[in-house]
């Protein structure tokens, strides 16, 4: 397989040649992989590294931005506080994957497996689009498994977390997730109790859908109730029926159906709340 | 497709070279500059056999490309072995924690990051730092063993 290299410097020529039709990497750990399985043929890549950007930012949300690793975020003290975002980026992968891999290639490859992406739905997430630097948010970027909202000259310059504050968190993600196999299943929940009640609730479900899932009107039947085991069982049981699985080598459409009631009051179990 | 010229530091040396836009670093590493200890194993980031240090950090070589080595400081199995730092191959060996040794030299390279970050890791930390590291022999039991005593040597501490 032979294709050109090209490492723009400036974001305006890194947006003329992807318009021209290049392929942008930054880890590479996705695009390669699944140049190496043929899935994709480009005639040029596009090494987004030699172009100067921030890395983080932690004062009005955490930014962060192009070409910032996994083990950058990991390793930075001002994004501690994201406590559930620092759970979810040490079961991505390996070191090795860590040292290479970005969250914006994460959000690039749009996976339903995508482990970044699903903490960025529970964040509530914006995506800064370059080069106008237009603010989407990502449960409206994402379109589809590898579709995202970005026109041919449109480029991923960072994203934005909101901070959660006061919040419990449960992560859990079931089936190692291999370069080109998706995870069975993950979960992330964000719960804000005040004296004894839920006040907020965010859920959502990687790989039991074409994208990340939050269903926000099950979450609200969630919000002015007492946490109760009860409440989360019966919530388990719809949120079964209403997610949309695969049948793949790794699990069928049933067996995921089964698991994301039970990944649910697994969570509830484990926060103690 | 031209060539592109790269520079960059190989275990300690500044080198140049020519290189195909599409080449990997592993197949760079491997069969232009001969360094033999980088192995490919499956090609898409599972096994670490192909995992070398870049700026401190160790990576699969098989998802990089040679060009993005430009002017970095690379280092494999060989340079860390030539720069007299042989307790943690000494370590693995004692051990018994080579069989076939086609994981070895990945091994070796991700515990050097470790120790170098962390010379007193505890068990857990030794799991998580060689997760990206397949071995298809020793069971991983002998390996672990391995690393607490190299970091036992690389401390100084009489074993
Ligand atoms: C062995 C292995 C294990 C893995 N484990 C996990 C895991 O546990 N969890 C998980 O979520 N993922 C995992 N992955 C997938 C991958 O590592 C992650 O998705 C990673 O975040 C991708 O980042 P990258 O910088 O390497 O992406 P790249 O491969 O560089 O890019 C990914 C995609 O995004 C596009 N892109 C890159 N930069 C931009 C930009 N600035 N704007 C627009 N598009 C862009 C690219 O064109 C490409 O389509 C694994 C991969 C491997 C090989
Ligand atoms: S050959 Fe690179 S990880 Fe297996
Ligand atoms: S010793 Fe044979 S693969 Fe590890």
């Amino acid at each position: 397989m032979k294709f050109n290299y090209a490492a723009p410097v400036t974001l305006e020529e890194l947006s003329e040649l992807k318009k021209g039709g290049g392929k942008l990497f930054s880890g590479g750990t996705d695009l390669f992989v699944k140049m190496r399985a043929g899935v994709l043929k480009p005639d040029l890549v596009v090494d987004t590294k030699k172009v100067e950007t921030p890395k983080l930012e932690c004062d009005k949300g955490l930014r962060i931005y192009m070409n910032t690793t996994y083990t950058d975020i990991l390793k930075s003290g001002c994004a501690r506080k994201y406590s559930l975002l620092m759970k979810i980026l040490l079961e991505v992968g390996s070191p090795q994957i860590r040292n290479r891999g970005t969250p914006v290639g994460n959000l690039g490859n749009a996976s339903p497996a995508g482990d970044f992406l699903l903490s960025t739905y529970v964040y509530d997430s914006k995506v800064i689009v370059g080069p106008s630097m237009r603010e989407v948010p990502v449960k409206n970027f994402v379109k589809g498994p590898g579709k995202v909202d970005l026109s041919d000259e449109e480029f991923i310059y960072a994203v934005i977390l909101e901070p959660l504050e006061g919040y419990t968190t449960y992560y859990e993600k079931v089936g190692r997730r291999n370069s080109m196999v998706i995870s069975i299943a993950s979960i992330a929940v964000a719960l804000k109790i005040e004296s004894g009640v839920i006040e907020d609730a965010r859920i959502a479900y990687g790989s039991v859908g074409p994208t990340v899932v939050r269903f926000t009107d099950l979450e609200e039947k969630l919000i002015g109730e007492r946490p109760k085991k009860e409440l989360f069982e019966s919530l388990a049981m719809e949120y079964s029926d209403r997610v949309k699985p695969i049948t793949d080598v790794r699990a069928s459409a049933e067996y995921r159906k089964k698991l994301t009631g039970n990944l649910l009051i697994k969570a509830y179990l484990n926060m103690n709340l | 497709m031209i060539a592109i010229k790269i520079s960059f530091k190989l275990n300690g040396k500044w080198v140049e070279a020519d290189v195909e836009p599409y080449k990997r670093a592993l197949d760079f590493l491997r069969d232009d500059m001969g360094m033999t200890s980088v192995k490919e194993g499956c090609s898409e980031g599972e096994c670490g056999a192909c995992t070398i240090i870049v700026n401190g950090r160790n990576v699969h070589s098989c998802l990089m490309l040679a060009v993005e080595l430009d002017g970095k400081d690379v280092w494999t199995l060989e340079g860390i072995i030539e720069s007299g730092e042989t307790y943690i191959s000494e370590a693995y060996a004692d051990v018994g924690a080579v069989q076939c040794g086609f994981c070895t030299p990945g091994f070796i390279v991700s515990t050097k990051v470790l120790l170098d970050e962390n010379p007193n890791p505890k068990e857990e930390d030794i799991k998580k730092a060689l997760e990206g590291n397949i071995c298809r022999c020793t069971g991983y039991a002998r390996i672990i063993e391995a690393v607490k005593e190299a970091a036992r040597r690389k401390r100084g501490d009489a074993s």
